[in-house]
């Protein structure tokens, strides 16, 4: 469970301060960025199992984000959490094209964050497994 | 009158039966009653013939009398038609062209009514005629003030009419352009709006509306089209008329305000977005230690705040944008206000260890403003040069007065990021944050629009800054200077 590592992402300190610690509390490893370009130097450097990211951020937003993730062969299979305070962030097909595995809107709880990752990279080590 | 002719008449006979007569007296007397010549007789015969002469001649001079008369009255009269003077023909009557007259006269009578019943007739076709024409300028005139385009074609596609708007829509003169075919002044080919125009007359649709899409310049504008086909009285069609109006705006300003909701949204779930789950920590126990629950309290608390501000804000703008905001404006000094506003964002700046230059110089005049308002827009300004300036740099106020101009002016002068040119003039949009800046500070997008709201909406004052990337910016307002009002004690 420890080797699990999650990035997450948002400009807002306060949201990746609460789901680190939430997750941390759980047996996560987390690394964090404040917006998408720092997240992409970590994924590169990182390889995190999982991302979650906001989607309205500065520099590079998470859509952008998860774009440049999918364009590397490398990276292109890592699950995307997408977490928006938007009511219309992502237009129709964009979410299947981008392969963002699930979106939450903000508010969230940490408790379902947590339980969808948990889901997610269940999902995940069961189709490696087989 | 009648009986002057036939007195003429019994003449003419007594001419004919004289002269008769006198030739049979003169046969006689010749010699042809030789055997009855006695001398009585012959006396009797050559008396008879003498009176027969006389009433001849009588009879003669009458008549050369009476054909006088007769050619004169008729040469007057064929005068008088030639001069056109019917009137003067009863003048001219005697006695012998009094018939020939009134037989005349009866028909000009007829002629006058038939003429009359002409001109009646003629002036009531001008009229109708009249009618006509000012009932199609008064057509022509609604069409032409109509601001939406108006055309109308005939059953061959011909333009029958189109008002300024669609000429200029279309880009062609109407006045060159009548009868011509509609697809050589629009594209009838490959135009939307032709195509819908076609559908209809095809569909036989009363009425079609589509929103069509057409290019004008670098910004594309839309319009509500409506085709509607125009029946004769056996039910065909006989023309269309097509009226598009521009929607433009409409559909901008929906945007806009789905835009509003949109940030509004955003900017109300980030912050609730903490509280909810720092909240929801709390209550599972995740907060392992004293010190951990103190520090999301606090972020509860911020939160709640800046929730707070946020809807404050929101609801401010809202207010002066539809007038029902209580403005409650009186005589403020400027220097007292700015120095207030200065002593409240002073632990701000010493934070950031920014340098913040009081007023240059002190200004005694008052303005005639709402004071809490011009506080807020002080302290916006203020902390907004404050929040985008790096550690060590300063801010300048500077207070001027134009005594001429009746205005007093405030700027407010950063060594902060700056803004790029292209972005200056939005930086008073509403939800607008510069790009480049947004990762320097948080920022909602609504102080600098309350600031304009408030000095130009509310106090008709007005806005402005410069600003240069990497030199810092110059925010600013002008506000009416206190005329004639009492002066609020310093």
């Amino acid at each position: 469970m420890a080797d699990r590592k999650v990035l997450v992402v948002d400009d807002e300190i306060h949201i990746v301060h609460v789901v680190a610690i939430k997750l941390r509390n759980n047996g996560f490893e987390v690394i964090t960025a404040a917006n998408g370009s720092e997240a992409y130097e970590l994924v590169c450097q990182e390889k995190p199992d999982i991302i979650v990211t906001d989607c309205q951020m500065p520099i590079m937003t998470g859509l952008e984000l998860v774009e440049r993730v999918r364009q590397n062969d490398e990276f292109k299979e890592i699950p995307v959490i997408l977490l928006t305070a938007r009511s219309f962030a992502i237009e129709d097909g964009q979410k299947e094209a981008l392969q963002i595995t699930e979106c939450l809107s903000k508010p969230f709880s940490p408790k379902e964050l947590l339980r969808s990752i948990e889901d997610i990279l269940h999902r995940e080590a069961v189709v490696h497994e087989s | 009158m009648k009986s002057v002719n036939k007195l003429y008449v019994v003449v003419t006979g007594i001419v004919i039966g004289s002269l008769l007569l006198v030739s049979v007296a003169e046969l006689i007397n010749s010699g042809i009653g030789v055997g009855a010549r006695r001398a009585g007789q012959m006396q009797n015969w050559v008396f008879v013939g003498l009176v027969c002469r006389v009433i001849w001649a009588v009879g003669v001079i009458l008549l050369g009398w009476y054909w006088l008369k007769l050619a004169g009255g008729i040469t007057f009269i064929a005068r008088s038609l030639k001069n056109n003077e019917p009137d003067k023909i009863k003048q001219g009557a005697n006695a012998v062209t009094e018939e020939l007259v009134r037989a005349i006269n009866q028909q000009f009578e007829t002629c006058r009514h038939e003429n009359f019943a002409m001109d009646k007739q003629l002036k009531e076709m001008q009229i109708q005629l009249h009618l006509s024409q000012r009932q199609k300028r008064n057509t022509e005139a609604i069409i032409y003030s109509i601001r939406d385009a108006v055309i109308v074609v005939d059953e061959f596609d011909k333009l029958l009419m189109a008002n300024e708007a669609a000429a200029k829509l279309f880009g062609f003169d109407f006045s060159n352009c009548q009868h011509r075919p509609i697809d050589e002044l629009i594209g009838w080919e490959t135009n939307e709006f032709s195509d819908l125009v076609r559908h209809s007359r095809q569909s036989k649709a009363r009425h079609t509306k589509r929103e069509i899409d057409f290019p004008d310049g670098d910004s594309p504008k839309t319009f509500d089209c409506i085709v509607s086909c125009v029946y004769d009285e056996r039910e065909q069609i006989c023309g269309v008329v097509a009226i598009l109006h521009d929607i433009t705006h409409e559909k901008e300003v929906s945007q806009m305000k789905n835009d509003f909701v949109s940030h509004v949204s955003h900017e109300l779930k980030t912050p609730l977005a903490s509280i909810t789950a720092y909240s929801e920590m709390l209550a599972d126990g995740e907060a392992g230690d004293e010190e951990t629950r103190k520090e999301f309290y606090s972020v509860i608390q911020t939160q709640a705040q800046r929730l707070n501000r946020l809807i404050e804000d929101i609801l401010n703008i809202s207010r002066i944008e539809s007038g029902l905001i209580k403005v409650d404006k009186k005589p403020v000094s400027l220097t007292i206000l700015i120095e207030e506003q200065l002593q409240m964002i002073k632990s701000y700046a010493e934070e950031k260890n920014i340098e913040v230059v009081g007023q240059k110089p002190i200004v005694f005049d008052q303005v005639y403003v709402d004071r809490d308002m011009i506080s807020q827009v002080v302290v916006n300004l203020l902390s907004n040069a404050v929040k985008y300036t790096p550690s060590g740099g300063s801010v300048e106020i500077r207070t001027e007065v134009d005594e001429s101009g009746g205005i007093a002016r405030v700027s407010m002068t950063d060594t902060g990021v700056g803004i790029p040119a292209d972005e200056v003039e939005h930086v008073f949009d509403k939800f607008y944050r510069v790009s480049s800046n947004k990762k320097q500070a948080k920022g909602t997008g609504l102080g600098l629009n309350l600031v304009k709201q408030i000095v130009e909406k509310v106090h008709e004052g007005r806005v402005f800054v410069t600003s240069q990337v990497g030199a810092g910016s110059t925010f600013g307002f002008e506000l009416p200077l206190a005329t004639g009002q009492t002066v609020e004690a310093v």
